[in-house]
């Protein structure tokens, strides 16, 4: 039975990919395309192979930078948020200003941050892989630590709970599933924000820089890089929701779904 | 069930409470003017009167859970607030309230576990709390994997789990069907009888107060005040036949009348305001 569930979730969307991949190659030999326009899917897969270990080391840098930028992230966005959920009035000043911040494309800040480093330095990018995870985890932690069911916070003043009990029993694994929805947000837009932020110089030693200096010269070994991109991109989010069914009972559900009414 | 002994504390005793919400604003409201209620040891009292009433808010002063403007209340012999941090009460709610994150034994453990219990005793008391209300074979299941009814009789379980000698509950049978309701009815009655529990109850429901109670407490809104008290006197072994009796549907329409009466003002009131 669960095998065959396994298998309808698997073979749609991999027939849909054989096919597309098979159009792409077909339209490409009808249109008469040229490669500087759309190089073939087994050209891309050539270049991709040819040059997997300059793929590797690209990818191992661009996701170092995304890797750093998530782990600083967190523990900021958590511990801040905290804070927040401890001082009212600050919560109240920073946590608009957090929710505004998450909805305009901070990305562009990196060439302001490479100005305030070496040329070669990785410090602008992990910055703003750092910054960009922060906020998605700040606003969603502490709604998890403020979002507490109404009832439950009844029932442990009932109980004469302290400060402290009320947060270890109530409001940490409250906000844990919010914790997982912000990894499972910010760990692909870190991996995003890794490979733009090279966009905008510095050295040339990760995905985002290769598929820049390929896109005129080698556009088969760009699509190669994107290719590599996708991959690095898919890992960090399969990562998140991996430890998110390994850390939370399971439940099936995001925040807020299925109350226990 | 049990008669008051003259010389037992009350469970509860309010007296001449009120409770004033944002005094001094445009927003002001009377939500409880000149209580007195009183519960006995042992004894089943239910709060019943319309939304707004004020009947949760006498709840809610009674456990510290918000405190009164005006006058005194106090519970098995303490101020409230002492008798709060003492745990002299189990509460339980319309919304069952469980932490989804536990387990249901370790759910029930919760009040023990804030009062420094060792893991042994506490798992051991949890459990028996759960043989109480029937549920023995869920301990290791979660709260989501149970009935409406069944992790209501968790609540009750966990609000029973410190032996507390007074239970304070709100509607906690509200969101139930009449099938499950009338059979936690049953169990409860069961229960404290068994442990010997006071217990103070707020309802809508007239049946179920009658049921329940041995006396029911009338209440009428704006402001917030206790109108009639009805004496139940139909014994304490209640059983399903005792919602056939005679006697049973007398209590009903007395409270029914009771609550009536302010609803007849109501209407001449708004009748009174139309004319104008």
């Amino acid at each position: 039975m669960t095998v065959r569930r396994l298998l309808w979730a698997v073979i749609p969307p991999l027939v849909f990919g054989v096919v597309f991949i098979g159009l792409w190659e077909l339209a490409i030999a009808v249109f008469d395309w040229k490669p500087y326009f759309l190089p073939r899917p087994t050209k891309i897969w050539g270049q991709f192979t040819d040059n997997i270990d300059l793929v590797r080391s690209s990818a191992t840098v661009s996701g170092g930078n995304a890797l750093v930028g998530l782990l600083v992230g967190t523990v900021l966005g958590v511990g801040v948020s905290f804070l927040l959920m401890r001082f009212r009035l600050l919560n109240d000043m920073v946590n608009p200003l957090a929710v505004a911040v998450n909805a305009v494309p901070i990305i562009v800040l990196v060439s302001v941050f490479s100005n305030m480093f070496s040329v070669t330095s990785e410090v602008p990018r992990r910055l703003m892989a750092t910054l960009v995870v922060y906020f998605i985890v700040l606003v969603n932690v502490a709604k998890g630590l403020r979002q507490v069911d109404r009832a439950h916070l009844e029932l442990l003043r009932s109980y004469a709970a302290s400060p402290v009990q009320v947060l270890v029993k109530a409001r940490i694994p409250n906000a844990v599933p919010y914790l997982f929805t912000a990894l499972k947000i910010s760990a692909p837009a870190a991996v995003i924000t890794a490979f733009v932020a090279e966009y905008f110089g510095g050295s040339q030693n990760g995905l985002g820089s290769r598929i820049t200096s390929n896109t005129t010269a080698n556009t088969a070994a760009a699509w190669a890089y994107v290719l590599g991109a996708c991959l690095l991109g898919l890992t960090f989010y399969l990562v998140s929701i991996a430890l998110e069914s390994i850390t939370t009972p399971k439940r099936g559900a995001s925040p807020g779904g299925g109350t226990t009414t | 069930m049990t008669e008051v002994g003259a010389s037992a504390v009350p469970a509860v005793e309010v007296t001449g409470a009120g409770k004033v919400f944002n005094p001094g604003t445009t927003r002001q409201v009377d939500a409880l003017v000149a209580i007195d209620l009183h519960v006995g040891p042992g004894e089943f009292v239910s709060l019943i009167g319309p939304s707004g009433c004020g009947k949760s808010t006498l709840l809610r002063l009674v456990a510290n859970l918000i405190e009164p403007t005006s006058g005194s209340v106090r519970v098995n012999g303490k101020p409230a607030p002492q008798a709060r941090l003492d745990q002299e009460y189990g509460m339980a709610f319309q919304q069952a309230g469980l932490f989804e994150w536990r387990s249901v034994v370790k759910n029930v453990e919760l009040p023990l576990e804030l009062k420094g219990w060792d893991k042994g005793p506490r798992r051991q008391r949890a459990m028996e709390m759960l043989q109480l209300v029937k549920l023995g074979d869920f301990a290791e299941h979660r709260p989501w994997q149970l009935s409406g009814g069944m992790q209501q009789r968790v609540a009750i379980a966990r609000a029973l789990a410190a032996h507390p000698p007074l239970l304070l509950m709100d509607e906690p049978f509200g969101a139930l069907d009449e099938m499950t309701r009338e059979h936690m009815q049953a169990e409860l009655l069961r229960i404290c009888g068994e442990t010997g529990t006071s217990v103070l109850f707020v309802t809508h429901s007239i049946p179920e107060a009658v049921y329940l109670s041995d006396r029911v407490v009338v209440m009428s809104p704006r402001p917030g005040q206790i109108t009639t008290v009805v004496p139940v006197d139909l014994g304490s072994d209640r059983d399903l036949d005792t919602r056939e009796d005679a006697r049973f549907f007398e209590k009903v329409t007395e409270v029914r009348e009771a609550l009536r009466g302010h609803e007849v003002d109501e209407l001449e009131l708004a009748r009174g305001i139309g004319d104008v």
